[in-house]
């Protein structure tokens, strides 16, 4: 456990360090609450409700939602990359569990974008564009379980998808893909509830929106109570089910490389 | 230390056909071709040995240390490295051991190189005394002190290759495996590497397998050397007898004006072979023993106009050839 906190911790060093890129980002984030404050304003201009949430609630959401969402992604690329370029070997001599190192690793890039950018973007959209608070001191903190719960199971979803490297050449197409499922289903741009009924019922059964839907919605007050718990409960399971899939591929990938040599 | 008893490795390549109809077919039908790249080898290493590990391009050199290191499972065959086996313990395999890949990097490719040991130090669990101490004598003996705080992608590939060994053995791992630890490399560089190799060997006793293509290499590090071709073992032993046996081999080339007419003066004729003629060039081959290599060109100038020579060692690849042909 011990080298997994030293990965993580490096890693929080190295995405510091990047702040051009910090800038970079954090100017385009800005831009990006602009945009959906007055997209939001316009639509809401000829009706005060669309689905049950008034113009206030649908802003906290979709700012909330957006924020959240710049953590879907994860170490998959990292691992694609590694498979492509052989270095995947190396990689298998160290006395470390490589889908843990890419987790630690991770897991720290995030913890660093969290204190650099998402904490200035909520200051932001609370000062700029009025943000409510969460429903109550339990919504607030039900909310940081489930969105570390989201981001957790969102990073173990793309391990997956770096995996294919090992079966396909091309994993490009597959993550714009995935990209684009996980930004609709997760629902980081509109809430689901906003979705037509048989839309919704697919999604409840698919693990994208315990990725940022659920989080927002108990941060709105849109889950609560007993909702909420059973809503986390599926956020857990999806995890353990992703998580023991991910594992179970990675044996036949290991297989792959140590039987076919790569 | 290392043991390796009848040790294969099958390779299964899948054929494809060339163009659009082959990539069709080779959906439905998949050609299957096996390529045995390490033929049922045998061998037994010492602890404090350093071995040679040599054989021309594509021999299967790389494929056995592959598996010695756990990250290639044997076709068939036994290996034990420090008691264990690496395919079936890699994690544990991996903490006796230490690598360098030519042509790969093992340091954290974003990270000062001081971080990265930094890093190596909790992965391998490396007691912190220990650490500063190997640190120390490592930064002396590698000369990496004006280095340790740039990142790795900015470093050069001799400055890089330095960091590398380094890293290989900074956990004081039992067996160290160097997969072309010179290659590209300056003869500084090289002079300083091989000089490690040497102190750590003598240190801490750690058991070195080098590949190299370098003949240099070999002769400063290693009492023995096994050579490799086609995935069998033509050679193993000491390096003396090898170089007293082959070591004689000269090769000189000649830079002459015109080659057209060129015949092999009839006084070399019983000891020199013509190993190749260009257009500008002629080289000759012949052993030591027979005929000096000051009378083969005395008697080349008397008859031809040169205008330069280069006079050559024994290759491997031209040791391998020789045993593979004339037997040891
Ligand atoms: N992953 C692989 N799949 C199929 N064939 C392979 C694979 N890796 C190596 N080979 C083949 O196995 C043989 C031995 O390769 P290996 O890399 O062990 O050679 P080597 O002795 O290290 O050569 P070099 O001096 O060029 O590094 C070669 O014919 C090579 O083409
Ligand atoms: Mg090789």
């Amino acid at each position: 456990m011990r080298k997994y906190i030293a990965i993580f911790k490096s890693q929080i060093q190295i995405t510091f360090a990047y702040s051009a890129w910090f800038w970079a980002s954090m100017i385009s984030a800005v831009f990006q609450l602009i945009i959906l404050f007055y997209f939001w304003h316009a639509v809401y201009q000829n009706s005060d409700t669309i689905g049950n949430m008034n113009i206030k609630q649908m802003i906290t959401y979709v700012m909330i939602a957006t924020i959240l969402g710049k953590f879907m992604n994860g170490a998959g690329s990292q691992l694609a990359g590694d498979i492509r370029t052989g270095q995947i070997a190396t990689e298998l001599m160290r006395p470390y569990n490589l889908l843990h190192k890419l987790m630690a690793m991770d897991l720290g890039g995030k913890t660093s974008d969290f204190i650099q950018s998402a904490v200035p973007l909520l200051v932001v959209a609370g000062l700029f564009f009025s943000i409510t608070l969460p429903e109550s001191l339990t919504a607030g903190i039900l909310f940081v379980v489930s969105s570390i719960l989201g981001i957790l199971l969102a990073g173990v979803f793309d391990l997956i998808i770096g995996l294919l490297a090992f079966w396909t050449i091309n994993t490009w197409g597959l993550r714009i893909l995935r990209n684009a499922i996980v930004l609709f289903f997760s629902g980081s741009l509109i809430p689901i509830s906003l979705f037509p009924p048989s839309m919704q019922l697919i999604s409840q059964y698919l693990p994208f929106q315990s990725m940022v839907y659920v989080p927002v919605s108990i941060y709105t007050g849109a889950i609560s109570g007993q909702d909420a718990w059973m809503a986390m409960g599926a956020q857990l399971f999806w995890i353990v089910f992703i998580y023991a899939v991910l594992r179970a591929s990675w044996s036949q990938a290991l297989r792959k490389v140590t039987i076919f040599g790569g | 230390m290392i043991e390796v008893k009848d040790l294969s490795k099958d390779y299964i390549i899948l054929k494809r056909k060339p163009g659009l109809s082959g990539a069709i077919r080779s959906l439905f039908i998949r050609e299957k071709e096996i390529k045995q790249a390490v033929d049922h080898i045998s061998f037994e290493i010492k602890p404090g040995e350093v071995v040679g590990y040599i054989g021309p391009n594509g021999a299967g050199k790389s494929t056995t240390i592959k598996m010695l290191c756990g990250i290639l499972t044997p076709s068939h065959g036994e290996i034990r490295v420090n008691g264990v086996v690496p395919y079936q313990n890699r994690k544990q395999n991996a903490i006796n051991i230490g690598a360098v890949y030519g042509q790969r990097t093992q340091l954290f490719w974003d990270i000062p190189v001081r971080e990265s040991y930094e890093l190596l130090r909790h992965i391998y669990e490396i007691p912190k005394n220990d650490f500063e101490a190997r640190m120390k004598h490592f930064t002396e003996y590698l000369n990496l002190g004006p280095i340790l705080d740039i990142p790795v992608r900015q470093l050069s590939l001799g400055q890089k290759m330095r960091c590398e060994l380094a890293a290989s053995f900074l956990h004081n791992p039992a067996v160290v495996f160097l997969d072309e630890p010179t290659i590209g490399l300056d003869v500084a560089v090289k002079e300083n590497i091989r000089k490690f190799i040497r102190e750590m060997n003598h240190l801490y006793g750690t058991t070195v397998i080098l590949t190299t293509h370098d003949m240099e290499d070999i002769e400063q590090l290693c009492q023995r050397i096994i050579i490799i071709d086609n995935g069998s073992i033509l050679y193993d032993g000491d390096l003396v007898a090898v170089k007293e046996r082959f070591g004689h081999q000269r090769t000189i080339h000649f830079e002459m004006p015109q080659t057209d007419h060129f015949k092999l003066p009839a006084s070399l004729e019983s000891t020199v072979d013509v190993a190749e003629i260009t257009e500008s060039r002629v080289s000759l081959l012949f052993s030591s023993r027979d005929i000096k290599g000051a009378e083969v060109i005395a008697i080349m100038m008397a008859e031809y106009e040169v205008n330069d020579l280069t006079i050559k060692d024994t290759s491997i690849e031209t040791i391998v050839k020789e045993i593979y042909e004339r037997g040891i």
